[in-house]
């Protein structure tokens, strides 16, 4: 009986030990893959750095200041921007269309006014509705909001959210004419 | 063994007894034995794996990346961190003629080899290839390929045509900068510029990785370069020099020495170009000195009354007789001398200041020793050793006598206008506030009133030609002749502008200096810096002030309004 239980026991051990050799031989090949996959990697790292370092180096190369500067000898004409060109602070801004002093007259604005009537330019017209632009728009939505007002009747607002299918079937075609004073619309 | 020698003298079951007893006593010790030995042999193995690691395994595999990236020579970068220097994995193209063994080195013939070699290959000869391919002996063919001409002489089905990948150094500004970067020679080793000075530091496997950043100001060397370039074609001048230097730090922005080198072709460089006239060569840079003499004088106190006015006629020192250019009239007070580049009245006020004062200013502006830069090529300054005659006082404050090179006068007129403090200029950047103590050469007070003299002359002066609007640019034109064989050359000038900008709150002092200018049509028949230098700087300042963070302002200046008196015709 102890022979046989020893026997066993034996038997046991080295059933233990074989799959802890098998789960080793597995471990290892498992972190062996990895490591492979990991120098993959790397060196596509180093590869693609040193792809990055050529490309700069040719950007650089081609765009270098000798380069630039014929290029815009012939080309661009860019020069250094003068006095006229910066604002120093926030008061200049300001003070930049107003007149130099208090009876000094109004500075001269040289915005283009345009003696063509405005009906000459052509309509854009809506890529949707085929109107003109502005046409569809309602007044009563396109009029600013009065704060107001609008803050008192939003539970009114808000009990009424409309459904969909009932706000298409609700909407009326627009009367002619209506937004004849709108922006961009024909007079 | 005695229990088994026994066993028959006793009785059956005490011999069986002892027979097992004795048995497994022995099985016991083997069996420790065996584990003994299992154990030993495990901790050998760890050791010879521990031994093994130690001594033949490649380190660990992190520092495997950092080394495969590690360029083989660190790299140069100018102040903002834009590469001027980098290492670079280049193409060659080498023949081996023992490619194909011991027969014909080429599948093809070499005649036709290298005239499908020359089509790829735009600058070379196709005569001196085929002479090189049809004799064994290995060799380069050209040092430098494209990778698309790598690809396409690959695709010739050669493989006595290889292509070693070599570190080269590479430049992608060009030959901008040349002279502060230098290159690096075929044996590994930097030359010229600061790829000698910083040779070590560069190939420090410790160090490479990180670049080094200088002074320079990649933009504002291109702007000096290209301006001093279109100046000295439209003077036909042999050579131009300039420099841009910050007069709070010494730093130096810009540096260049015209016509420049290609540091990309190691070949071609080894040639007198390599020469830097802005920190090597010594010249005499004339009327420049003036506002150096005047600034003495009114720090030492032999100047205090600027309206005094001085006689302007021509005198005799010994077997000397000291003139200008043309008669400036009877008497000039300070401000008109300078407007005026009067060589007599700042001989008068040297004069009156005396030799051993003027010797001392001029040793603490640093003319009596060579620049201070880091580049390897630095001139030693033309100077009167031992106790100087009145007449060297003399000759000196007009700036004859005495020659330093282009970056002296930058730190002088550094000194001139910051306040009075003279640093050493240096190519390495200097962190924000990290600046060198420096020494003091002129009061504040007395720097202030030069500020006002040096942006009289721009404005008023000779050096109106420098005038860019709304960058209070202040300066002094220098014109002198070259020395000859017999005396000073008449129509050989070195024209030089130094100057200051904003004056209102000097930034950067900047020199243009060219080299035996002509009379073009461009400088309107003229050979003086206030007809070829000055232009230089008048159009160097609007393009580098932006880009140096100083705006252009029409409603700010100096206030000039205390010399206004002083000069007849102000602001007209």
């Amino acid at each position: 009986m102890i022979a046989r239980g020893l026997a066993m026991r034996r038997i046991g051990w080295v059933a233990v030990l074989a799959v802890c050799l098998a789960l080793l031989v597995g471990l290892s090949l498992r972190v062996n893959a990895l490591k492979s996959e990991v120098r993959l990697a790397e060196r596509k790292i180093v590869a693609l750095r040193h792809e990055t370092i050529y490309l700069e180096t040719e950007f650089e190369t081609r765009a270098n200041q000798q380069q630039l500067a014929q290029w815009n000898a012939v080309e661009f004409g860019y020069v250094a921007p003068g006095a006229g060109q910066y604002l120093e602070n926030e008061r200049e801004l300001a003070a930049l269309g107003k007149a130099a002093g208090p009876d000094a007259p109004a500075p001269i604005r040289v915005a283009a006014a345009s003696d063509v009537p405005a009906s000459a330019l052509p309509t854009m017209v809506s890529p949707l509705t085929g109107k003109p632009l502005g046409e569809e728009d309602d007044p009563v939505d396109a009029a600013p909001v009065d704060h107001a007002t609008a803050t008192a009747r939003l539970g009114e607002r808000l009990a009424t959210v409309e459904h969909p299918k009932i706000a298409a079937t609700a909407k009326a075609p627009k009367p002619e004419g209506k937004s004849a004073d709108k922006p961009g619309g024909t007079p | 063994m005695n229990a088994i020698t026994y066993a028959p003298a006793l009785t059956a079951g005490r011999v069986q007894l002892a027979n097992v007893r004795a048995r497994s006593l022995i099985i016991a010790r083997i069996r420790l034995l065996v584990i003994l030995g299992l154990f030993g042999f495990a901790a050998v193995a760890c050791l010879a794996r521990i031994a093994m690691l130690g001594l033949f395994e490649s380190p660990a595999r992190a520092a495997s990346l950092a080394e495969a990236l590690l360029p083989s020579r660190g790299e140069i970068a100018d102040r903002n961190g834009v590469p001027l220097a980098r290492a670079f994995p280049a193409y060659a193209l080498w023949f081996n003629p023992d490619a194909l063994g011991k027969g014909s080195p080429l599948v093809g013939t070499p005649a036709e080899v290298a005239r499908r070699l020359a089509l790829i290959l735009p600058d070379a000869d196709e005569a001196e290839l085929r002479a090189r391919l049809s004799v064994r002996r290995p060799g380069y063919l050209q040092r430098r390929l494209l990778p698309e001409q790598a690809n396409r002489i690959h695709a010739l089905g050669e493989p006595a045509l290889e292509f070693p990948r070599e570190n080269d150094r590479y430049y992608p500004q060009g030959s901008l900068a040349a002279h502060v970067l230098g290159y690096v020679a075929a044996d590994g080793h930097g030359r010229v510029g600061m790829e000698q000075i910083l040779d070590e530091r560069l190939r420090d496997p410790a160090l490479r990785g990180q670049p080094v950043e200088l002074a320079i100001d990649m933009r504002v060397q291109g702007a000096l370069e290209d301006e001093l370039g279109r100046g000295m074609l439209e003077t036909e001048a042999i050579g131009a020099a300039g420099v841009v230097l910050d007069v709070d730090s010494g730093e130096v922005l810009a540096l260049a020495s015209l016509p420049s080198f290609n540091p990309n072709r190691v070949d071609k460089a080894v040639n007198s170009l390599v020469f830097n006239k802005v920190t090597n060569q010594v010249y005499e840079l004339g009327s420049t000195f003036k506002p150096l003499t005047v600034a003495a004088a009114i720090d030492a106190g032999t100047v205090t009354d600027l309206a005094r006015r001085y006689s302007a006629t021509p005198f005799g020192v010994g077997r000397f007789t000291i003139k200008d250019s043309h008669p400036l009239g009877a008497s000039l007070n300070v401000p008109q001398a300078l407007m005026h580049s009067s060589n007599i009245v700042t001989a008068h006020i040297a004069d009156e200041l005396g030799p051993v004062r003027m010797k001392a200013t001029m040793a603490a502006l640093g003319f009596n020793e060579r620049p201070y830069i880091e580049l390897p090529a630095r001139g030693f300054p033309l100077w009167p050793a031992g106790e100087w005659p009145r007449i060297t006082a003399m000759t000196v404050s007009y700036g004859h006598g005495v020659a330093v090179t282009p970056l002296h006068l930058a730190s002088a007129y550094a000194a001139l206008v910051n306040g009075g403090i003279w640093r050493p200029a240096t190519l390495e950047k200097v962190p924000a506030g990290k600046a060198v103590k420096g020494r003091r050469v002129f009061k504040a007070a007395t720097s202030a009133r030069m500020r006002q003299m040096l942006r009289l002359i721009v404005s008023d002066g000779t050096g109106r030609k420098a005038n860019a609007p709304g960058f209070r640019v202040g300066g002094k034109t220098g014109s002198a002749e070259k020395p000859g064989a017999g005396g000073y050359r008449k129509h050989s000038l070195v024209a030089t502008f130094a100057a200051a900008f904003p004056m209102d709150k000097p930034r950067y002092v900047i020199i243009a200096m060219l080299d035996e200018p002509k009379g073009t049509a461009a400088a309107s028949g003229q050979r003086t810096a206030a007809w070829n230098a000055a232009p230089v700087v008048g159009r160097v300042v609007p393009r580098i002030g932006p880009l140096l963070g100083i705006v252009p302002d029409d409603t700010r200046d100096v206030d000039l309004t205390d010399l206004a008196p002083l000069v007849p015709g102000f602001g007209e």
